[in-house]
């Protein structure tokens, strides 16, 4: 079946010839305004890098791995968002999510001594299964995502601090009592001579499948109807209800996945952890080109959000930009990609 | 400027980022010609000497703590003795993943040597290692990272100051004893335990003096008004309360004021800031009976930057502990005034 974001320029199309000319320039700026806006910041880095002894500091491997690195969590995070927004609903939850997450896979191995697979396997069901209660609530009962993930943040966080007493957990690796089992220090581990993480290539894998999931299957094809008309999909005999669960569950297993990788790369977990996760996330994805009100989106554009933003941030961090004005450049770019996500939508409108 | 030993000729490639081939870029490392020698066998440092001009990277927790902020001014004011010092500050912001970030960038932009407050312990540590590893000088202040791999720490005793606040509880404030209450910072933090701990100890050398009630306010002061004031009423005769910082100080002196206490419990604070809203106007004020001073170790840190950079150092002491000092009516006048000099 046909959904509405799967017709695009040819159902964009005005009817009158002078717009119809116009159009295509924009439509392709907005469907690909994060990649142009990550093409456009990697060039500044080009330009502003500071150099030594002739090299371009901004472009050494370890530099762009450390980007990677560095947004790998709120990216995988901001991927399973990318569904939930779709669908026209919002998790606020994630962050905490990722708190409980890490405690929760720390405290399995490091108090009850459980093995790397069992501890990873349990969290990310839990997370799963967080995500599901959330999505069955706010559908069932008839409440705002908002709200209801606004309510799991809270719970989650509180959880999270009840799981770990309250303190943070040291993750020291071996064999024996108090000790986590040396494969999970891999988590934190760097591959392919020892450059490329661990957690990066976690998130080109999550990437990958979530684009295919979304774009390439029956479900894919649900949320974007589901998001776009809800009442239409309804008619339509799609399982709005179910749906909608789902990119919930998926969005929980994305925060859980994180806060695993959390754990990992820090041999730390701190019930605080992913404190404000969750907005970074939301900007990825706004940034990305996927609307707030649901029906339109791609997980390529919500990964060149993230990567736009670690990126400008590690160019603004290169050149001792202070970080204060590191936020506020932020700031200007969501409003930016929102201004022109609400320009091609008058467009369309008309 | 850089004179490292092995010349590194590095080979350069973009890599393909997530899906998105970026154009690949190589880019060859040239040796420029520095004019300073390399550093004397056994030194610190791999560049050091008088007439060359030094980049510090000093990766702090969180820029949005009154007492972080009183370290990067310090350190700023200091850095005006050393004009071959450029101190960059980066803001860890209070996530241990940017603070990460500000390392790893620090080693991107080859600092001269690397100054850094982790956020939390275990986290930062194979992060300032990697630094430590590759050559570069690291004084780690105020807190450590887990291990030795760095050249020196400068920071003050948590837990020898908590005592000496304890001490001067049982001997100057209520000699006669009396029930006293504890507002703690955040418990996953180590300054909020060995603080604590140190308070009991300290308070011990008064047998009349009883610690009816201890409760986390997360080093805020909005939540130690609250905390403090549910004190207050389930224990009306709390004589005197000892906050971990002096924020959370501030909130009890709202609580009592709130419930028309004040001048009824005696206020004992932590971290001595200087500034017109920290602990020492606040005892000025009255409105404390004194606060202790944690010493920011700004001015010792950079001594110790100096002798690794340009005295080239071979040994600098691993350990330098900065003694805190008590303010009260009587010294209080004095340190503000200092400050504002």
């Amino acid at each position: 079946m046909t959904t509405e974001t799967t017709q695009t320029v040819a159902d964009l199309a005005p009817p009158s010839v002078r717009l119809r000319r116009r159009l295509p320039a924009l439509d392709i700026l907005v469907r690909f305004q994060s990649l142009l806006g990550l093409v456009l910041v990697l060039v500044g880095g080009l330009v502003f890098s500071p150099r030594r002894h002739g090299t371009v500091l901004f472009l050494t491997v370890d530099n762009l791995a450390n980007i990677v690195r560095a947004v790998s969590e709120t990216g995988i995070i901001a991927v399973g968002m990318t569904f939930v927004i779709i669908a026209g609903g919002i998790d606020l939850s994630v962050g905490a999510v990722l708190g409980l997450s890490g405690v929760t896979v720390a405290t399995l191995m490091v108090t009850h001594g459980w093995g790397t697979v069992a501890a990873i396997v349990v969290v990310l069901i839990a997370g799963l299964l967080f995500g599901l209660v959330q999505g069955a609530v706010s559908t069932v009962m008839r409440i705002q995502a908002f709200v209801v993930t606004l309510a799991g943040l809270q719970v989650a966080s509180g959880l999270a601090r009840m799981v770990s007493g309250d303190k943070f957990i040291n993750i020291n690796y071996g064999h024996g009592h108090g000790l986590a089992p040396p494969s999970f220090a891999v988590l934190g581990d760097r591959l392919f001579g020892n450059v490329i993480p661990v957690s990066a290539v976690v998130f080109v894998l999550v990437g990958a499948v979530a684009s295919v999931a979304l774009n390439g299957t029956r479900f894919g094809q649900h949320v974007f109807a589901v998001g776009g008309n809800e009442r239409a999909a309804r008619l339509s005999g799609i399982n709005v209800r179910r749906v909608k669960i789902i990119t919930f569950g998926l969005c929980g297993l994305a925060a859980a996945l994180s806060g695993v990788l959390d754990a990992g790369q820090l041999s730390f977990a701190n019930p605080n952890s992913g404190t404000g996760y969750e907005l970074t996330a939301i900007a990825s994805v706004v940034i990305g080109g996927t609307s707030l009100f649901g029906g339109e989106g791609t997980v390529v554009g919500t990964i060149a959000g993230a990567l736009l933003l670690g990126t400008l941030n590690n160019i603004l961090q290169l050149n001792n930009v202070n970080a204060d004005l590191q936020l506020i450049v932020t700031g200007l770019i969501i409003v930016a990609a929102a201004v022109l996500q609400n320009v091609a939508a008058r467009r369309r409108a008309t | 400027m850089l004179t490292s030993p092995t010349k590194r000729w590095r080979v350069l490639v973009g890599v393909a980022v997530t899906g998105l081939v970026l154009p690949t870029a190589t880019a060859c490392g040239s040796s420029t010609a520095t004019g300073g020698s390399a550093a004397p066998a056994g030194a610190l440092a791999k560049t050091c000497g008088t007439g060359k001009t030094f980049t510090i990277g000093f990766a702090q927790a969180n820029n949005a703590e009154p007492y972080r902020q009183r370290v990067n001014a310090d350190l700023m004011a200091e850095a005006k003795k050393y004009p071959e010092f450029k101190i960059t500050i980066a803001d860890g912001q209070g996530d241990d993943n940017k603070q990460i970030s500000a390392v790893e960038n620090f080693l991107t932009q080859q600092v001269d040597l690397l100054m850094i407050s982790p956020f939390e312990a275990q986290p930062l540590t194979p992060a300032v290692t990697q630094v430590y590893k590759k050559g570069i000088p690291v004084i780690e202040l105020d807190r450590q990272t887990v291990g030795d791999q760095y050249t020196a720490f400068v920071g003050g005793d948590n837990q020898a100051i908590g005592k000496q606040a304890g001490e001067y509880v049982a001997k100057t404030v209520l000699p006669n004893g009396g029930d006293v209450a504890i507002l703690q910072g955040l418990t996953s933090t180590t300054p909020a335990i060995q603080r604590t701990d140190g308070f009991q100890e300290g308070v011990k050398e008064n047998a009349n003096i009883h610690v009816v009630a201890v409760q986390p306010a997360d080093w805020l002061p909005d939540k130690a008004q609250t905390v403090f004031d549910a004190m207050l009423r389930a224990h009306p005769t709390i004589k005197a309360v000892y906050a971990n910082n002096d924020l959370m100080a501030n909130g009890a002196y709202l609580a009592l004021n709130g419930q028309n206490k004040v001048g009824q419990v005696a206020i004992i604070g932590t971290d001595g800031l200087p500034d017109p809203a920290g602990g020492d106007q606040a005892v000025l004020d009255g409105k404390f009976a004194a606060t202790f001073v944690y010493p920011t170790g700004a001015a010792q840190s950079l001594a110790l930057a100096k002798s690794i950079l340009v005295d080239c150092a071979t040994t600098v002491d691993r350990n330098t502990v900065v003694p805190t000092t008590v303010v009260d009516k009587n010294t209080a006048p004095q340190l503000i005034a200092a400050a504002k000099s």
